[in-house]
């Protein structure tokens, strides 16, 4: 099986030039997958018969992120350290929502310290109800839900610092 | 002062890496500040951490004030970067890290100020008995300005009060041009500085671009690591640059940093920087341009004929040390150029070229450095300035650098985005470059083949 460095970067540009989130490439017993949003889905079975063992098959080019894909968990074949969804979009689940932070700022989660959260989990939000303050020099700015949904998670520790596009609570948008 | 630990660097790209590897070797910790559009570049791999500061669009992320001094205090950083470009002549940015108990590795916000306002600073220099290039003051209005030009004698070159980096700048060969170029550069001042002040300078034609490093420290010590070349322009951004300046004699050059020197003990400078002067080769003069309060890009042939590392002289001079040489001991040694590698279709107009890097395969060997933030997979976003990369040669004379340049951008391999190194190959085999005999026009006169070829 002949797939250089160069093939590979050339598959990435193909996707990356396409209006596809995924593509999946089976040559022989390669298998390769690349995602653009870092999201894979589980790969189908494969029938171990049909599949090479031989690990000396497997195309593993050395100080490189890219691996053969023979594992449904495998991560996509360019890598995305620490991949965070950015920006306010659904997940592939469709029905979570993140709620992202739109600015690098010290993240709080009550009005003032000592008082009560704004929400916890369990608590149903909506498009505007106020779920916590980001601070960025002295000045606070507060952030919306977004969307009407129940919070499954608060991703980050009051007092924080966030970074622009961070996930600051789970949504579940179909829980009502 | 306590020493700096931890430097959040508030840049992308080359000066980026440059930054982080001179505090790795220095033990000290780095944060990068990088836009989502960075978050996985070169840089932020070899950052000891990442902080996201905003989008692509430098607006929200690079030129933001309060993000980046927020991200430098949230991230328990002592000290802030600003490398060149984005912040790192805002006086802002020094002032707010005095305000917020953080080390700005550079000059104090009255330095920014004073040099920052090109027309001030020139005004100041003049006052110093250095010689400055005759010219207007303030023109005010487009109605004034046609008396001034008649008064300096054309042709003349427009300039921006408010900034350099040849924004703004415009020459005027006849009095019929002036109301449209006035208009123009007006325009374009104003677009880039907020501030559309012009001056006049009179237009020197066969002129070289000289510039000299300097660097001050708090207890009053300032050295010169003598001068730099930069006449190889095109629209004032510089794309040779070498040290020493070739057929410079000893005196000009003494007279030269002797006059930078002077400029910046007097106004009691502090940290690196770069006073520009022009060379007139008709009249064997020169005058003061700008100064630059920064480190510059192509600070690495200082650094290759002094020996010094300027990135590190910076931070320990912003801990309040004192600069670690004195001035007997800048012996410059043999002769290093610099190329600029950018992401340009040089026969298109230099239009810009981004996207994915298919292949990158730098030189390599004796005499040859490259600083860049650049390899094969990375895709060079369609937001920030064109460079790719900095190819830095020495040798022991210019020749033998000139032969070691021609070489390694032979075998500077680059696919996936045009470059600049085939247009750069021809430059450094034209007679005129090898001769030294280049003036700040050259390149446009030499280059037309190129723009014109479509």
């Amino acid at each position: 099986m002949d797939l250089n460095e160069d093939d590979v970067i050339q598959i990435i540009k193909y996707l990356d030039e396409s209006s596809f989130n995924e593509l999946r490439l089976q040559v022989g017993d390669l298998r390769i997958v690349v995602s653009r949003s870092g999201n894979l889905a589980p790969l189908p079975e494969v029938d171990q018969a049909s599949t090479s063992t031989d690990p000396s098959a497997a195309y593993s080019p050395p100080s490189t992120p890219l691996q053969p894909v023979d594992d449904p968990s495998s991560v996509p074949v360019q890598e995305v350290p620490e991949a965070q969804p950015h920006g306010n979009v659904p997940t592939d689940q469709g029905q979570r929502f993140n709620i992202t932070s739109p600015m690098l700022g010290t993240f709080y989660r009550a009005p003032a310290p000592g008082e009560p959260a704004f929400v916890e989990v369990g608590a149903i939000v909506d498009e505007d109800t106020t779920v916590c303050i980001i601070e960025v020099m002295k000045l606070f700015s507060t952030i919306k839900a977004e969307k009407r949904g129940l919070i499954t998670r608060v991703s980050v520790e009051d007092g924080e610092l966030v970074e622009y596009g961070q996930v600051l609570f789970i949504l579940d948008l179909d829980a009502d | 002062m306590a020493a700096i630990k931890r430097v959040l660097v508030a840049n992308r790209g080359e000066i980026a890496v440059r930054v982080i590897r001179a505090c790795r070797e220095m033990g000290v910790e780095t944060v990068l500040a990088a836009s989502e559009a960075d978050a996985n570049s070169l840089p932020a791999r070899i950052a000891d951490r990442v902080l996201c500061i905003g989008p692509a669009q430098s607006a929200g992320s690079y030129l933001n004030v309060g993000t980046i001094v927020q991200a430098a205090l949230g991230s328990g950083s002592d000290a802030i970067h600003p490398g060149y470009g984005f912040l790192a002549e805002r006086p802002e940015l020094s002032q707010a890290c005095i305000d917020n108990g953080l080390v700005f590795i550079g000059p104090s916000p009255q330095h920014i100020e004073t040099m920052g306002d090109k027309l001030a600073a020139r005004q100041a220099v003049a006052a110093m008995g250095i010689p400055v290039v005759p010219g207007s003051g303030l023109i005010g209005e487009l109605s004034k300005a046609s008396a001034m030009a008649e008064d300096v004698g054309y042709p003349i070159l427009l300039k921006a009060a408010a900034g350099g980096g040849g924004k703004g700048m415009k020459t005027v060969h006849r009095p019929d041009e002036l109301a449209t170029v006035y208009r123009e550069a007006a325009a374009e001042a104003r677009s880039a500085f907020g501030d559309d002040r012009l001056y006049l300078e009179s237009f020197i034609p066969n002129a070289r671009h000289i510039e000299v490093q300097v660097l001050a420290d708090r207890h009053g010590n300032c050295v010169h690591l003598f001068e730099r070349d930069c006449s190889v322009q095109r629209r004032y951004q510089k794309l040779i640059e070498e040290a020493p300046a070739p057929g410079l004699s000893s005196d000009l050059r003494e007279r030269l940093c002797q006059a930078a020197l002077g400029i910046a003990e007097a106004i009691r400078y502090e940290n690196a920087g770069t006073v520009e002067f022009i060379f007139d080769q008709d009249k064997g003069s020169f005058y003061f341009l700008e100064m630059n309060t920064r480190i510059q890009v192509e600070h690495p042939v200082t650094e290759m004929t002094t020996g010094f590392d300027l990135v590190q002289e910076q931070i320990r001079v912003a801990q309040g040390d004192p600069i670690g040489f004195s001035q007997s001991q800048v012996v410059p040694v043999g002769h290093a150029i610099e190329c600029r590698i950018n992401a340009e279709q040089p026969w298109d107009d230099f239009r810009p070229s981004p996207g994915l890097i298919t292949r990158w395969q730098p030189p390599e060997g004796a005499g040859v450095r490259v600083d860049s933030h650049c390899y094969a997979g990375y895709t060079v976003p369609p937001y920030y300035d064109s460079l790719l990369a900095k190819l830095i040669v020495t040798g022991g004379t210019r020749m033998e650098a000139i032969a070691r340049l021609q070489q390694a951008l032979a075998s500077f391999h680059v696919a996936g985005v045009y470059t600049t190194i085939p247009f750069l190959a021809s430059l450094v085999e034209r007679a005129d470059f090898i001769a030294g005999k280049v003036d700040t026009g050259w390149l446009e006169k030499v280059a037309t083949f190129g723009g014109n070829e479509t």
